[in-house]
This record gives C-alpha cells, sequence and structure tokens, in this order.
C-alpha cells in the first residue's frame, strides 16, 4: 500500500532479473552456442509464456475451464499467414491483425457461452475449438488444409529485416514481454480481483455488483487476442503453420502448463511453459523425443493429484512472500509496479 | 407522504405449486432497522432472494429510492445499492481478506478494464479507501493481508458484513448473521449491528434468534407460511396471537 | 432413394455405436456428476484388445465380444482407481458432486487419456493397424434395393442386446439397484448399507465394457483401428449425453441416433470431411437453447 512497501521493491527486483535473463543472458548463450535451433526452441518457450499466460486469466483467474485455446491460437497465426503470404504485408500489420482477429472469434464464442458454467463452458469450448480445427483444416481453398501455409520473405518490422535467428528473438521477447505485462496488469489489479471474485462463486459476485457476464465475455476477450498475437508470433519465426499445429492436443498442453504452475499464478503459467518445451526438447537431445506427450499427461496427472496448488500456486505465492517478509503492511492485489505477486 | 425507501408491494414466489411467499407487502423508511422473522420454512429466504434479485418474482413489484426494482439482474439490484450476506456465509476463501473486501467496492464503482492501467489514481484509490474503510469498521484491518479461508468463523461473518459495507450500500439486508455463533459473540455482533443503524445504515435483518433481533430492532415483521402476519414494535409482535398461533401450532413440519 | 435409405442404415449403426459410448458416459455422470474424459480411451483399448485377440488366437467373433467386455471393464476399475477415487477423499453428497472435484476428475481422466493414448502409440504406432482383410465386417448383403454391409448387422445387433442387457442389470440385479440408488441420492444409499466405492467402480465397470465393445466393432468395420481412434466417437457420445439430459439413458440413446443418422445423411449435401461439424453444432445448440437436454427434464443451472 504505502510506497515503502517493501514486497514492492522485491518485484521490481524480480522483473528486472527476467528481463535481464530474457534480454541478456539467454541471448548470449543462445549466441555461444550458435545453433539457430535453439533460437527456434527459445521462440517457442516464449510464444508458449504467452499462450499459457493468456489462458491463465480466463481459466486461472477467471476460473472458467477452457478447452479450446489452441484455436484461437491458429485464427491468429492463420489470419497473419494469409495476410502475409496473398497482400505481402509485414509483422508490423499482421501481428495486431491477428489479435484483433483471434480477439473478435473469441468474443463471437463467448456471447452465446458466457451463461454456461463450470464443465458445460469448459465443454462448449473444446466443441468451438474443434470445429474451429475442422475448418482450418478442411477449409482447403483458403488454409491449404493440412498441407498449411508456407511463408516466405522472412520477418520484416518498419523496414528492418528481422529474419536472422537473434534479431527475431529479440522481437518475439520484447512483443511476448509488453503482452505479458499488459496480462500481468489485467490480473493483478482490482479488475483482477473482480475476476477472482467470478472464479470463486460468481453468485456471490453478483451481489456484489460485480456485472459478471460482461466480465467473462470481456476476458475471454482479451485472452483470444493475446492467443492470436502467439499465433502469429509463431506464423512468421516458424515460416509454415498446419493445423496439427492448433488441435486439441495443444489446448491441453497449455491447459498443463496452467495447471502445472498453479491456478492462478502468472509466474506459475511462465515456469509451466519453460518446463513442458524446455524438457522435451532436452529429452530430444537425449533422443527421447517419443516420450514428449506421454510426459505431458504424466506430469498433468501428477501436478493434478500432487500439487493441487501447481508449483507456485496463487494462494503458496502469497504464504511464501509472507514469510519471506514478515507481515507487513502492504495490500497484496495494489501493488504499483510491475512484479510478480 | 413521499415514496418510501423500499416498498414492497404483493410480493409473490411460487415453486410448482408452492408458495414460498404469498403477497407480501411492506414499506420500510431510510434509517429503519427492521428484523425479519419467522418460522422455518416461512419464505425468509425466499423474500430476500426477490428483494435482492436471485429469485424473479412471479407477482408483485418491489420498490427502491423510487425505482422499480423487480427483474432487475443482482448485479444491478446491488449497483442501485442493496448490499446483502447470505445465510450460509459465502466469502471468497482463495483471496486474501482485503481482496474480499475490495470485490465490494469494486463494484458499486463498477470498474473498467483500462483501470488496470491507471495505477493508484482515480477509481483504484477510492476502491482501497473504501475496502480499508469497511474493514476497519469491522476492524479487521490487522488481518487484511490473511487469506480469508485462514481467518477464525466469526472474522468471516464480520468480513462477509464488511464486504457489503464496502458497497456503501443504501440498505443492507443481513441474512441470518448470528447463526453459528455463541452467546458472547451473537451480544457483540448485536451492538456492532446496533452501531451501524446508529451511523445512519438501513437494515432488514433476517435471523433466527429471537432475543437477537427483539433486544435492536423496533420494528418486526413475521413471516409464517409465505404470508406475512404481524409487522409492529417487539412488544406487540409478542403479544399478537398470530404470531404465538404460527410458533407454537407446529407450523415447522 | 436408395442412397437415402443406404446413408440412413449406415446412420443408424453409427448411431448405435455412439449409443454404446455414450452409455458409459452417461451412467458415471449419473452416479458422480462428472466428464470422464478418458472413456475414448476404453474405446481405443477395446479396439486394440480385439485386434490382439484375432490376429493371436483367431476365436470367433462372439468369443472376442465377450472378452473385449472383460477386458474394457477391467480398464474401468482402473481408470477409476487411478483418476477418480484419489480425488473422492469425503462421500458426503456435496463433496461427490462438487464442482472442485469435477473439474479436478476431468483434468485428471484427461491426463490418463492422454498418457493411455501415447502408450499405445508408442507400442503400435499412430498409424492404421492392419486389419486382416477375411476380418472385416464388410461383405455387402442385398436387402432389396438396399445394399447394406454384414457389419451393419453385427453393430446393430450386437448394440440391441447389449442395451436389453444393460436394462436388465439396471433393474433386476443387486449391482444395478445399487447403482441407480447411489445415481438417485448418494448419502441415502450409504445410509441403507451400500458400499458408494464398490458401486462406482462397478459403473465404471458395466460403461466401460459397453465402450470398449462399441471400440471393436467400429474398427473390424471400418478396418481403422489406430490409437487416436477414441476422441471422435468419444465426443459424439458426449454430445449424446448432453443432449439427451445428462443422466437419461433413454435419452443419450436416441440422441446418439440422431446424431449417427445426421451425420451419414449430412454426406448428401457436404463433402463428408464437414460430417464432424454436425455433432459439435449440435453440442453448442443444445447448450445454449436446451440447456436441460431437448427432451427437457429437471436439471442444475448449467
Amino acid at each position: 500500500m504505502s510506497v515503502s512497501d517493501p514486497g514492492r521493491g522485491r518485484s521490481l527486483l524480480w522483473t528486472a532479473l527476467l528481463l535481464i535473463v530474457v534480454f541478456a543472458v539467454v541471448p548470449a548463450l543462445l549466441a555461444s552456442a550458435g545453433r539457430s535451433y535453439l533460437y527456434q526452441v527459445a521462440n517457442l518457450i516464449m510464444i508458449f509464456s504467452l499462450l499459457s499466460v493468456s489462458m491463465h486469466l480466463v481459466t486461472g483467474v477467471a476460473g472458467l475451464l477452457q478447452l479450446g485455446h489452441a484455436a484461437f491460437y491458429g485464427v491468429g497465426a492463420y489470419c497473419a499467414a494469409l495476410l502475409a503470404t496473398h497482400f505481402k504485408l509485414s509483422i508490423g500489420i499482421t501481428l495486431p491483425a491477428a489479435g484483433l482477429a483471434a480477439g473478435l472469434v473469441a468474443f463471437l464464442v463467448a456471447l452465446p457461452t458466457m451463461r454456461l458454467v463450470s464443465i458445460y463452458f469448459a465443454v462448449a469450448t473444446l466443441g468451438i475449438g474443434q470445429m474451429l480445427y475442422v475448418v482450418m483444416l478442411n477449409w482447403v481453398p483458403v488454409t491449404k488444409g493440412p498441407n498449411g501455409i508456407l511463408l516466405f520473405g522472412g520477418l520484416q518490422f518498419l523496414g528492418f529485416d528481422l529474419s536472422k535467428p537473434a534479431p527475431a528473438y529479440f522481437f518475439v521477447a520484447t512483443v511476448v514481454s509488453v503482452s505479458i505485462y499488459v496480462l500481468h496488469r489485467l490480473s493483478h489489479s482490482y479488475y483482477g480481483n473482480a475476476l477472482r471474485a467470478l472464479r470463486e462463486d460468481d453468485q456471490c459476485a453478483d451481489a456484489m455488483g460485480i456485472d459478471t457476464a460482461r466480465l467473462k465475455l470481456e476476458s475471454f476477450t482479451v485472452s483470444g487476442f493475446f492467443a492470436g498475437v502467439a499465433g502469429a508470433l509463431w506464423a512468421h519465426t516458424a515460416g509454415y503453420i498446419s493445423p496439427a499445429d492448433f488441435n486439441f492436443n495443444v489446448s491441453i498442453l497449455i491447459l498443463s502448463m496452467v495447471v502445472l504452475g498453479g491456478l492462478g499464478s502468472l509466474p506459475g503459467a511462465i515456469v509451466g511453459a519453460v518446463l513442458l518445451i524446455g524438457l522435451p526438447e532436452l529429452l530430444r537431445e537425449f533422443k527421447a523425443g517419443d516420450y514428449r506427450n506421454i510426459i505431458i499427461g504424466l506430469v498433468l496427472f501428477g501436478a493434478i493429484l500432487f500439487l493441487p496448488k501447481g508449483l507456485i500456486g496463487e494462494t503458496s505465492a502469497l504464504d511464501l512472500v509472507r514469510r519471506q517478509f514478515g507481515r507487513g503492511r502492504s495490500i497484496p492485489g495494489h501493488e504499483g509496479g510491475v512484479g510478480w505477486k | 407522504m413521499s415514496e418510501p425507501f423500499l416498498s414492497i408491494r404483493d410480493l409473490g414466489r411460487a415453486f410448482g405449486g408452492l408458495k414460498a411467499v404469498d403477497g407480501v407487502s411492506a414499506d420500510i423508511a431510510r434509517g429503519e432497522l427492521v428484523g425479519l422473522i419467522g418460522p422455518n420454512g416461512a419464505g425468509k429466504t425466499t423474500l430476500f432472494n426477490l428483494i435482492s434479485g436471485f429469485t424473479p418474482p412471479s407477482s408483485g413489484e418491489v420498490h427502491f429510492k423510487g425505482r422499480r426494482i423487480d427483474g432487475l439482474k443482482p448485479d444491478e439490484i446491488a449497483r442501485a445499492g442493496i448490499g446483502r450476506t447470505f445465510q450460509n456465509l459465502r466469502i471468497f476463501p482463495n483471496m486474501s481478506v482485503f481482496d474480499n473486501v475490495s470485490v465490494g467496492a469494486i463494484g458499486a464503482e463498477r470498474i473498467g478494464m483500462l483501470s488496470a492501467f491507471t495505477g493508484r489514481r482515480g477509481v483504484s484509490e477510492r476502491i482501497s479507501q473504501r475496502g480499508l474503510a469497511a474493514l476497519q469498521a469491522v476492524k479487521l484491518i490487522d488481518d487484511a493481508e490473511e487469506l480469508a479461508a485462514n481467518i477464525s468463523y466469526g472474522k468471516r461473518k464480520y468480513l462477509e458484513i464488511a464486504r457489503a459495507l464496502a458497497m456503501q450500500p443504501d440498505l443492507l439486508i443481513l441474512d441470518e448473521p448470528a447463526a453459528g455463533l455463541n452467546e458472547t459473540e451473537t451480544k457483540a455482533l448485536a451492538d456492532f449491528i446496533a452501531s451501524l443503524h446508529a451511523d445512519g445504515m438501513t437494515i432488514i435483518l433476517v435471523e433466527h434468534d429471537m432475543k437477537l433481533v427483539m433486544s435492536i430492532c423496533r420494528r418486526i415483521i413475521v413471516l409464517a407460511s409465505g404470508r406475512k402476519i404481524a409487522d409492529g414494535t417487539p412488544a406487540e409482535v409478542k403479544a399478537d396471537p398470530a404470531v404465538l398461533e404460527a410458533y407454537l401450532g407446529g407450523d415447522d413440519a | 432413394m436408395d442412397y437415402y435409405l443406404q446413408q440412413l442404415v449406415i446412420g443408424l449403426s453409427l448411431g448405435m455405436v455412439y449409443a454404446l459410448v455414450a452409455i458409459g458416459f452417461t451412467l458415471i455422470f449419473g452416479v458422480l456428476n462428472v466428464v470422464n474424459f478418458a472413456h475414448g480411451e476404453i474405446y481405443t483399448i477395446g479396439a486394440f484388445a480385439g485386434l490382439l485377440l484375432f490376429t493371436s488366437f483367431a476365436p470367433p467373433l462372439a468369443a472376442v465380444i465377450l472378452i473385449v467386455l472383460a477386458v474394457g471393464a477391467l480398464a474401468g476399475v482402473g481408470l477409476e482407481r487411478l483418476a477418480f477415487r484419489p480425488f473422492r477423499r469425503f462421500t458426503d453428497e456435496a463433496s461427490l458432486k462438487s464442482r472442485a472435484m469435477r473439474e479436478a476428475t476431468l483434468m485428471s481422466s484427461l491426463a490418463l487419456s492422454i498418457v493411455a493414448r501415447e502408450a499405445i502409440e508408442l507400442i503400435f504406432g499412430s498409424q492404421f493397424q492392419a486389419v486382416p482383410f477375411k476380418l472385416l465386417l464388410n461383405n455387402p448383403i442385398k436387402l432389396g434395393p438396399v445394399t447394406i454391409v454384414d457389419g451393419d448387422l453385427v453393430i446393430l445387433g450386437t448394440s440391441a442386446l447389449m442395451l436389453f442387457a444393460l436394462q436388465y442389470v439396471l433393474k433386476h440385479t443387486r449391482v444395478g439397484l445399487s447403482i441407480r440408488a447411489v445415481s438417485n441420492n448418494a448419502l441415502g444409499a450409504r445410509y441403507v448399507g451400500i458400499d458408494t466405492n464398490r458401486t462406482i467402480a462397478w459403473t465404471f465397470a458395466v460403461g466401460s465394457a459397453m465402450g470398449a465393445v462399441a471400440g471393436i466393432l467400429v474398427g473390424l468395420y471400418y478396418g481403422a483401428i489406430f490409437p487416436a481412434m477414441g476422441f471422435s466417437p468419444g465426443i459424439k457420445a458426449f454430445v449424446a449425453m448432453v443432449m439427451g439430459g445428462l443422466s437419461s439413458i433413454p435419452g443419450a440413446v436416441v440422441c446418439a441416433m440422431i446424431i449417427g443418422v445426421s451425420e451419414a445423411l449430412s454426406t448428401i449435401f457436404v463433402a463428408s470431411v464437414w460430417q464432424d461439424l454436425v455433432a459439435y453444432a449440435f453440442l453448442i445448440v443444445t447448450l445454449i437453447f436446451f440447456p436441460r437436454g431437448i427432451f427437457g427434464g429437471v436439471r442444475e443451472r448449467v
């Protein structure tokens, strides 16, 4: 609450550390390793961090179990890829366009399904995600069906050529950091508290004068928007997309990241993404790539059974803060600056 | 007389063939503390849900501050200025005490997404102030950071009231606040409700604990089988044969 | 006209298969109010178990169906042990059917379904399994103007038989009565001495047995046995359950038939790759416009 709030200083420190890692340490390591494949892995980790943090807003904070997130990721990716191949547009335009397209689709999906609660909402998102997937797979004249779309021309932004691995990495890192910052502000604010109230007890939130339907709609749309942004990043950095990148398994992968990190915890969502993308890649180094999905399944199962609050559950994170800083007078959820709670 | 503060006109609600609330009318003036009592199954909670919009009425009207509010959604009614608590304690267990209370203020301020980016200025500042004031009022300020699930049962009761107070409602409806409290705690709660009333809050108190209602309410409405059977001072109600009949005549079954 | 009739028959046998899978969903939803996401994998396990039996021992079809029933039942009990029972720490009605419980078990069954599917894929590979040609239920039979295959008859016959058997089990056996008791009132059932855990395990056994048989029947009908085969019928059966009003077995069966027939008839108008959209459209329309299922009936807030 007060300016001398110790928690705030700590969170600034954490943010600074994270930014140093993302913008200095990792690129330095990547450059010394000198393998462009590792840049791809790093980009994938960042893109999935954005996907899991955007799902965190809907599933972790607002408590709406979302089983079709990959579809919005796909809408963004296809939107960006089509604009880039047909109109030769650069990522400066395709990125926001992809976000808006995915956000619009999410809004249209949310409009009729918002009054569904709990698993019925989850199943509706699954159904809609599958419908979008079927469209990507079979609307051959536009999406080229299972063959996917190749993007030529590399990554251009404001006339700069970012197609080399290192500039592309910095571009992805910047977009993902800004996006996650926005999502962080949304979830760690009074607006986020309103969303948490929905998760805890939506009828009770109603009685507090909270317009639950509007909040669900907004959070779902924003989450879709950032999934679309992630899709554009993927399309432009990978240079090739196909429907298999956006099927049900990918939705489950993103959900596993959120659950593993701890529902409701934004740093947890990032940790989940780093682990679930990074570990299988590490395993690939040891020629164990075949076990990737089975490990994801086991990790998800283990997380639900043994870590109901995840690695960095929201509540356990709070406890951690308290243990470290004593019982200060700071009011959680009202930090002014950037930083993780 | 001008338009009454809260006016319930011939309000009714049937579930299937059963009339849970059957043609209840009552006017409540600003600043009143009214007790609502009745045997089990008398329709107290249903009446409550009709006023706060959780159950749509099948007949009748509710007017609040000159505006018709029946048929509105619960959140619209809450923003019109009616705060409520729930019979079976419904706090947000995985949020801190302060965050719980902030929700009341958030609802009343009707914040939008952009408020998340304005930092401490403007609406966020007002929400903090309201939340802290409400916690101060119920003396929970020292537990502000505690997880709501970790505080004692008695404190949770006050937390729920504080959350409703943070809405700065014009009318506060308390649904059995003393349920589960021991005698000392009930006494303290009675004093607290009385002090809220003394500060000018209009309160409707639904309560099982007769002693609590009789001690602080100057007006009592008695429901039985969905109908209003008495409305008057504690002395009048106690002497009313219909009330005695309702309580002793085995209406509980 | 003949084409329509032919599609109708195909749709009916497709619908019967969905019905067999949907019954498992419905039974399990009835006792626990949870969605068992691994139900589709039971169907896959049934198909693989059947294929293995055929290729190693070449027993008659009826024997295979009986063994697959047993395999499905065992798989169901194992699934319940791993993905559902660990979360059932309290047995009162409220926590048995609570929202947290539903979401935890939804995700745990989802996780196990991934593990099962991937394990099958590691062992057998992700592609279609070679089904010996003579096993395929694909021999044409001429019925007046319509040509169907013997698979249609086998599926319709076996399914009908199993539906009657299920009715018998539910109405006239001790296990069936306790399943119905627990699904009506779990607490009450406990008070009259029914072992809830046992009954839930039985429910999984009965429901999974039917799903597993559906798997082998379809595998032989289409000759398509592969690790991810359970996903699509699983979703469609789920849709049938939702349309049927969640805990009504006749409702689920009728809706499964509606979905099967609509899918088969949809190929008259659009390319068959789009037929999956039919079930998803049914799902969304049902959830939005008929939250109590298309036959109405009592249902909590959805």
